[in-house]
C-alpha cells in the first residue's frame, strides 16, 4: 500500500474549501461513524446469492475506465497495492469478502464459503464450507483442493509481494514460515493435516498455533483469492494470465495500455451475495493523469459519460472548479483513505519525549492538509489510528491538534526550553515530490520557530521508505504514510511500532521500542474476541501516543472521485476505498 | 561508400555497448529495484528473495554479460526461453521487454514520422513562400507567426488544444489505431497531436528554411544562372532550394533526437501509450531491463537515422564526398 500512497502524494497545490456554498461538504463524518465500528461477522444467509438488486439498475453497455497506472500483477498472490482492489473484486474470489449495505455499513460475509467460518479451539481453528455451483471462467468447479493450492502456492519463492499473514499464522513468523514449504506446492508436496486440512471437496480447515480471531478479514484481501490447482497455474506466468472467478474476466490486457473486461458466464449470480454483473464489460485504458481524467469526466462528452476511474482522484488543482461546477459537483463520491501520515521521530536519536512533543505541537497541520488538497484531500489528525480503524474515537486529540491547527510555537518553546534544548539541530527528511516539497518549507518555518536549527536533507522519492527502513538512517524527523489492510488496528500497530521487529527495512520507521508497547502487542493479538481486542487496540493506541510518542499525528488521507453521468449505482466503498465497482451500471 | 557505411556502423556499435555498460553501472548506484515491489514485505531476507528471483544476486559484470549476450544468442529464465534479439523481462509487469517496445514502437513511430512530415512540408513549404516574396506582406506575416510559435511548447499548447476540440466534445480523444486494419482512424486519431508536436518545429523550420534560402539566392551560382536568362521558378527550385537544403538535412539530423524528446512530451500530454511513456515509467519503477531495452534500441534507432542523414548528403550535395 506504500507505493500506492507514495504515487498518490503527488499531489499538487490545494484549495482550502468547498463549494462556497458556505457549507463545507467535506466532512464525511457519517462515513468515519460506519467504519469506526469493528466489522461484523456475517451469518450464512448474509453470504447467500444472488445480490441484493441495485436500485434501477439496468444490463448493459461497456464502462470506460480511465486509470492513471497499469496493473503490475494480475497474480492475486503477489497483489498488495489499495489500486488493484477495484479490478480484484471484479475478476477474483476468495473464501470472504466485504459486503457493504445501502448505509455503508460492512459485514464479513463468505463468498466462496458459505459463511464468514466457524472458529473453534478458542480462535485456533477454523472451518470453511464451499458454496455450490462456483466455478472458475473455464467452467470448472472450485473444490477445496484450489483453495489449499492458494493457501500454499504463497509459500513459493516467486511470491514475494503480496500479503503474509495466514501464511506467518499457520507456519512461523518472519520469513520462517517458506521453510514449511519451500517449493510451494509445485513437488508435490502439502502443509501438514494439523495445519491446513481439506478432508473432502467442499470443507477446508485453518490449524493455528496461536488464535486467530482476525482469519476472515484476511481472507478478503486480493491476495487471497483462489487459484485453480491446475495446469492453468502457470506460476511466474500467472502474473500476465490468471484465471478468473468472479462476475469478469481479462478478454485482453496490453500492459502499460489497456485491459478489456468481458462477462464470465461462469460466474453464477447465485453463489455471490456482494457482486453483479450489469455492465457487459469494462474497456480500461492507462497512462491518464488526475488532470486528463478529471477535465475528461468533467466534460462528462461522448464516451466520458459512461466513464469511472477506479482509482484516480479528483486533480487537486480542479477540486474549486469541480465543485463550483453545476453538474460535475452531482457526480462525486467521497471518502476516507486507510492512510494516516505521521511525522516520525527516531527515538534513537530524540530519547527526550519533551522534544517528541515540542515537534508535535509545532507542526502546522491545517498548511499541510491544504497543501494536500485542502479538506477533499485529507483531514488533520489527531492519533495515529485512522478513521477506518474500528474502535476510531472522533475527537481523539491529546495534542490540541485539531483546537490548534496551524499548531502552537510558544507552548512548543516552552517545552524545548525545558529540555534544555533551545536551538538544537534537527535533521528532517523529506522526499522530492512536489507536495513533500512544499511541506517542507512550511514544516522548517514552524519549528524555527519553536526554536529548533531544522536542517533540510531532500531524499529521492524512489527510495524513500528503504532510506527510512535503515535503522541507522542518520535523519531525526521524516514523514511517512501507512494504512491498514482491513479495518483492524492489528493491521496498523504491530507493524509500526513493535520493537521486536525493528532491522533494516522494518516498517518501526520511528525505532520505537518499548517494553510496555511490546508484551501488550503480544498480548493482544492473542485475543479471540474481535471487540475486546478492538478496545484494547485502542487503549494501547493512546498509550503510544500519549506516554510514548514516537510520530507527530499530521493528517488522514481523503479521496473525492468524479464519474460520468450515465454512470449509475455509484457509491464510495469501505474496503476498496474507491469507487464501489460491485454496484455499477449504465443508465441507458 | 561502404567504407563509409562500415566505419559508421563501427562506431555506432561502441557507442551502444558504452551506453548500454553506463547505464547498467549507473542503475544500480541509483537505487534498488528490489524495494519498489516488496511494499510492505521489505525485510532484509524478502528483498534478498527478490534479488535472487530477478538475477540480481548475481555479481554486476556476469549480470552484464548475461545481458549482453542475451541480445545475440538468447537467454534462458524461470518463465521459458527468451529468443534472440533477448531484451529479458520487465522486473515490474514481467512481461517481455522486446515484445512491450514492438508492441509500443508503432505508437512513437507514427508521432515522430506524422510530425516530421507536417513540419517538413510545412516548414519548408512557408519558409520557401517567405523569401520567394521577401519583405512583402506575407514574408513579414510567415516571419512573425513562426517567431511566436517557435516559443510555444507541447505542453503548453496540448492542453489549450485539447481543452477547445476534445474536452468541448467536437472531437474524439486523440488514441492510437492501428494503421492496417483502420487507416482513417489512424489519421484522425493522431492529427491533433501531430500538429501540437510539430508547431514549433514547424516555426523553427518556416524560420530556417527562408534564411538559408535568401542566403542561397545571393550566391554567385544563381546569381550566374538568373544572368544567362533561366527562368525564375527554375532558378529558385533548382539552384537555390537544393543547395538551401544541406544545411537543414544538417539540423534535421541532429534533430531527431528532440523529435524523440518531442514524441515523448506528446504521448504525455495526450495519453498515449508509447515507447517514451515506457522509458519514462520504467526509470520511475527502476525497472532495469525495461530501462536497457528502450535505451538501447532508441540509441540505436538514432544513431541509424544518423547514418541515413550522412549518407544523403551525398545525393544532394555532389561536393560531400563519402570517403
Amino acid at each position: 500500500m506504500i507505493v500506492a500512497l507514495a504515487a498518490g502524494s503527488l499531489a499538487l497545490t490545494g484549495c482550502s474549501s468547498g463549494s462556497g456554498s458556505g457549507k463545507d461538504k467535506s466532512q464525511s463524518d457519517e462515513d468515519a461513524a460506519t467504519q469506526s465500528k469493528a466489522v461484523p461477522l456475517g451469518t450464512a444467509a448474509d453470504s447467500t446469492g444472488p445480490a441484493k438488486a441495485v436500485k434501477d439498475a439496468k444490463s448493459g453497455g461497456t464502462i470506460r475506465v480511465y486509470q492513471r497506472d497499469s496493473f503490475n500483477h494480475l497474480d492475486p498472490a503477489q497483489m498488495y497495492v489499495s489500486d488493484q482492489k477495484a479490478l480484484s473484486q471484479l475478476i477474483f474470489r476468495g473464501l470472504t469478502s466485504f459486503q457493504q449495505d445501502d448505509k455503508g455499513n460492512d459485514k464479513v460475509v463468505g463468498d466462496l464459503a458459505t459463511d464468514a467460518g466457524t472458529m473453534s479451539d478458542g480462535g485456533k481453528t477454523w472451518k470453511y464450507t464451499l458454496k455450490d455451483g462456483i466455478k472458475f471462467e473455464d467452467g470448472t468447479p472450485i473444490t477445496s483442493k484450489d483453495i489449499r493450492h492458494t493457501i500454499e502456492r504463497s509459500y513459493a519463492k516467486f511470491i514475494t509481494d503480496g500479503p503474509t499473514y495466514i501464511q506467518k499464522w499457520l507456519s512461523g513468523n518472519g520469513t520462517s514460515y517458506r521453510k514449511a514449504l519451500p517449493d510451494g506446492p509445485y513437488k508435490g508436496d502439502h502443509l501438514p493435516k494439523n495445519v491446513l486440512d481439506t478432508p473432502d471437496e467442499k470443507t477446508v480447515i485453518f490449524h493455528f498455533e496461536q488464535p486467530q480471531s482476525q482469519l476472515p478479514y484476511a481472507l478478503t484481501m486480493p491476495g487471497y483469492s483462489a487459484v485453480p490447482d491446475s495446469a492453468k497455474d502457470t506460476k511466474d506466468n500467472y502474473d500476465v494470465a490468471p484465471v478468473s472467478a468472479g462476475p469478469y474476466k481479462i478478454a485482453s490486457f496490453k500492459s502499460g495500455k489497456s485491459m478489456q473486461l468481458v462477462r464470465n458466464k461462469n460466474w453464477d449470480p447465485k453463489t455471490d451475495s456482494m457482486r453483479h454483473q450489469y455492465p457487459d464489460g469494462y474497456n480500461i485504458t492507462f497512462n491518464h493523469q488526475a488532470s486528463d481524467s478529471t477535465k475528461r469526466l468533467m466534460a462528462d462528452k461522448g464516451e466520458a459519460k459512461n466513464a469511472i476511474s477506479f482509482s484516480n482522484a479528483v486533480d487537486t488543482n480542479a477540486t474549486k472548479q469541480v465543485l463550483e461546477d453545476a453538474s460535475a459537483s452531482k457526480r462525486l463520491v467521497q471518502g476516507y483513505q486507510p492512510y494516516v501520515w505521521q511525522m516520525n521521530f527516531n527515538m534513537d536519536r530524540l530519547k527526550d519525549k519533551k522534544i517528541r512533543d515540542a515537534i508535535t505541537y509545532a507542526l502546522p497541520s491545517s498548511q499541510i492538509v491544504r497543501i494536500n488538497g485542502g479538506t477533499y484531500g485529507g483531514e488533520i489528525a489527531g492519533g495515529l489510528l485512522a478513521p477506518t480503524v474500528a474502535g476510531y474515537k472522533k475527537g481523539y486529540d491529546p495534542y490540541g491538534k485539531l483546537t490548534h491547527p496551524n499548531g502552537e510555537p510558544e507552548k512548543a518553546k516552552k517545552l524545548l526550553k525545558e529540555a534544555g534544548k533551545t536551538g538544537m539541530k534537527l535533521v528532517y527528511a523529506y522526499s522530492n515530490t512536489e507536495a513533500r516539497q512544499k511541506e517542507a518549507v512550511v514544516i522548517e518555518d514552524a519549528l524555527d520557530k519553536a526554536g529548533f536549527d531544522v536542517q533540510k536533507k531532500e531524499v529521492d522519492a524512489a527510495s524513500w521508505y528503504e532510506q527510512m527502513g535503515k535503522v541507522d538512517n542518520g535523519f531525526d524527523i521524516y514523514m511517512t504514510g501507512w494504512g491498514q489492510d482491513w479495518p483492524d488496528a492489528s493491521t496498523v500497530i504491530p507493524p509500526s511500532y513493535d520493537g521486536t521487529t525493528i532491522q533494516n527495512g522494518s516498517s518501526n520507521y520511528s525505532h520505537v521500542n518499548d517494553k510496555h508497547v511490546n508484551s501488550e502487542i503480544a498480548r493482544i493479538s492473542k485475543i479471540a474476541d474481535v471487540d475486546k481486542a478492538t478496545e484494547e487496540w485502542q487503549k494501547l493506541h493512546h498509550y503510544i501516543v500519549e506516554k510514548v510518542n514516537p510520530a507527530a499525528p499530521v493528517f488522514y488521507t481523503k479521496v473525492l472521485q468524479l464519474y460520468g453521468s450515465n454512470v449509475g449505482g455509484t457509491r464510495y466503498n469501505t474496503d476498496v476505498s474507491y469507487l464501489d465497482p460491485n454496484t455499477l451500471f449504465l443508465k441507458k | 561508400m561502404l567504407p563509409f557505411l562500415f566505419r559508421r556502423t563501427f562506431g555506432a556499435i561502441v557507442t551502444l555497448i558504452l551506453l548500454s555498460a553506463v547505464t547498467f553501472f549507473v542503475f544500480f548506484a541509483v537505487g534498488d529495484p528490489a524495494l519498489m515491489s516488496c511494499g510492505k514485505n521489505c525485510t532484509a531476507d524478502n528483498v534478498a528473495l527478490i534479488h535472487q528471483n530477478l538475477g540480481l544476486d548475481k555479481p554486476l559484470p556476469t549480470q552484464y554479460w548475461d545481458f549482453l549476450s542475451g541480445i545475440f544468442v538468447g537467454r534462458d529464465y524461470t518463465i521459458g526461453h527468451c529468443s534472440a534479439p533477448c531484451f529479458g523481462y520487465s522486473f515490474a509487469t514481467k512481461q517481455d521487454v522486446w515484445s512491450t517496445m514492438m508492441d509500443r514502437l508503432p505508437t512513437t513511430a507514427s508521432l515522430a514520422i506524422g510530425g516530421a512530415i507536417v513540419f517538413l512540408v510545412i516548414g519548408l513549404g512557408a519558409g520557401l513562400l517567405a523569401a520567394w516574396k521577401r519583405g512583402t506582406v506575407l514574408d513579414k506575416v510567415v516571419t512573425g507567426v513562426s517567431m511566436v510559435l517557435s516559443s510555444v511548447q507541447i505542453y503548453i499548447l496540448g492542453p489549450i488544444v485539447l481543452g477547445i476540440f476534445v474536452y468541448s466534445g467536437v472531437m474524439a480523444s486523440p488514441k492510437y489505431v492501428d494503421f492496417t486494419s483502420n487507416p482513417g482512424g489512424w489519421f484522425m486519431g493522431l492529427l491533433l497531436p501531430w500538429l501540437v508536436m510539430s508547431t514549433i518545429f514547424t516555426a523553427q523550420y518556416t524560420r530556417m528554411s527562408r534564411s538559408t534560402m535568401i542566403e542561397q539566392l545571393q550566391e554567385e551560382h544563381v546569381r550566374t544562372a538568373k544572368a544567362k536568362g533561366m527562368p525564375a521558378r527554375y532558378v529558385f527550385l533548382r539552384y537555390a532550394w537544393r543547395g538551401s537544403l544541406i544545411p537543414i538535412v544538417t539540423i534535421l539530423g541532429m534533430d531527431l533526437g528532440s523529435l524523440f524528446g518531442g514524441a515523448m512530451i506528446t504521448e504525455f500530454t495526450f495519453s498515449l501509450a508509447g515507447i517514451g511513456r515506457l522509458a519514462i515509467n520504467s526509470v520511475t519503477t527502476l525497472d532495469l531491463p525495461m530501462v536497457l531495452g528502450v535505451l538501447i534500441f532508441s540509441a540505436a534507432l538514432i544513431l541509424v537515422f544518423n547514418i541515413i542523414v550522412d549518407a544523403t548528403y551525398a545525393f544532394i550535395d555532389p561536393r560531400v564526398r563519402l570517403s
